[in-house]
């Protein structure tokens, strides 16, 4: 009888720990372009999908990759592109959906980088959240075209 | 009983009717594509951008890259593609030289031959002719980047009706530019004839510079 209770409670335990469920926050697609050094500035971008119900916000980010990382958004209005920082409270990452930062748009600055941003490399990227805390992505430098 | 009554000879008519609907029907198809081909090559090209009617010649300028002076006229002749940028441009401008690189890659030699591409800066306080011709390396070769005193700058500018400024950064970053940010065709007659926005995709550019190139 022992021997079948424990048998019973190991795989019930090992079904457990499998359902582990979604991450309260997913990144994907996280890449970047190719730029050389002497392009001071590098661009991150990835979609952000909140699976938990209640909305978060990415606040900050950095990585070896970049001397400082902000947050900044590029807007257009008749044919004039600018860019401003995103202010204090963040990106918002509504409850149950998405936040993509893409070309034109809201990115991750990679101001001063660190390095040549060749294609195929990989950079650590920490993604630091309002509620989920901190997590480390890998972006992927791409052509992207 | 039935099989008396079926005569032998149906099956001959069928065939004999399957043939004449080919004959008719393969050529009516040919026909039909031929028609459809010919009608497509005769409709107007779309541009992926604004073109400008009639002609607006460009306005010469020189301005200086790291191999000496550059000016509009030293490449009579030549498909002359004018954007204005900066180097400390993250998202915008890395961009559309990537898409414009993709674009005449994307053409014969002796087409990309006759396409050339100056980037210039409304950032000249930052962006000296060796910063410039290192960046512009990057996207392709054939580029040529320039940069001017702010005067120089500000009036090439004003004649193509590119509007810049410097907007707040933050202390890292340090300032950032906000400027238009189209990409200016030239055609071979010297005349401005395309302003194509920002966003489009490289293979458009590639169809609009094949077909003036042709």
């Amino acid at each position: 009888m022992n021997r079948r209770l424990v048998g019973i409670t190991m795989v019930l335990a090992l079904m457990a720990g499998a359902c582990g469920g979604d991450a309260d926050i997913e990144v994907s697609d996280i890449w970047g372009r190719p730029s050389p050094a002497v392009a001071t500035n590098g661009a991150f971008y990835m979609v952000i999908t909140n699976n938990t119900d209640a909305a978060d916000h990415l606040i900050s980010a950095s990585s070896d990759a970049c001397g400082v990382a902000e947050l900044h958004e590029s807007m257009m209005n008749d044919g004039v592109m600018s860019m401003s920082p995103v202010d204090a409270a963040g990106i918002e990452v509504p409850a149950g959906g998405q936040a993509t930062l893409q070309v034109g748009g809201l990115h991750v600055m990679c101001i001063d980088k660190q390095a040549d941003f060749d294609a195929g490399e990989t950079f650590d990227l920490s993604l630091e959240f309002e509620n989920a805390g901190t997590i480390v992505v890998e972006a992927e430098i791409r052509e992207d075209l | 009983m039935t099989d008396t009554l079926i005569p032998e000879e149906t099956p001959a008519p069928r065939q004999r009717f399957s043939w004449m609907y080919a004959l008719v029907a393969v050529p009516l198809v040919i026909a039909g594509m031929v028609f459809w081909w010919g009608y497509n090559r005769a409709q107007p090209h779309q541009f992926s951008g604004a073109v400008i009617q009639g002609s607006t010649a460009a306005p010469d300028f020189t301005l200086w890259s790291d191999d000496g002076p550059v000016s509009l006229s030293d490449y009579e002749d030549k498909i002359v593609m004018l954007y204005f940028g900066y180097t400390h441009c993250p998202d915008v401008c890395p961009t559309t030289l990537t898409d414009a690189a993709a674009a005449i890659e994307s053409l014969s030699d002796d087409e990309a031959e006759d396409v050339q591409l100056i980037f210039i800066t409304i950032d000249p306080g930052r962006d000296t002719a060796e910063r410039m011709g290192q960046y512009v390396a990057h996207f392709d070769e054939s580029f040529v980047g320039v940069t001017g005193t702010e005067e120089e700058i500000g009036s090439v500018a004003t004649l193509y009706g590119i509007y810049y400024r410097a907007g707040e950064g933050t202390e890292a970053s340090g300032y950032l530019m906000e400027h238009t940010a189209t990409l200016l065709v030239i055609d071979r007659n010297g005349n401005l004839k395309l302003v194509i926005p920002f966003g489009v995709q490289y293979d458009a550019m590639a169809a609009d510079l094949r077909y003036m190139l042709r």
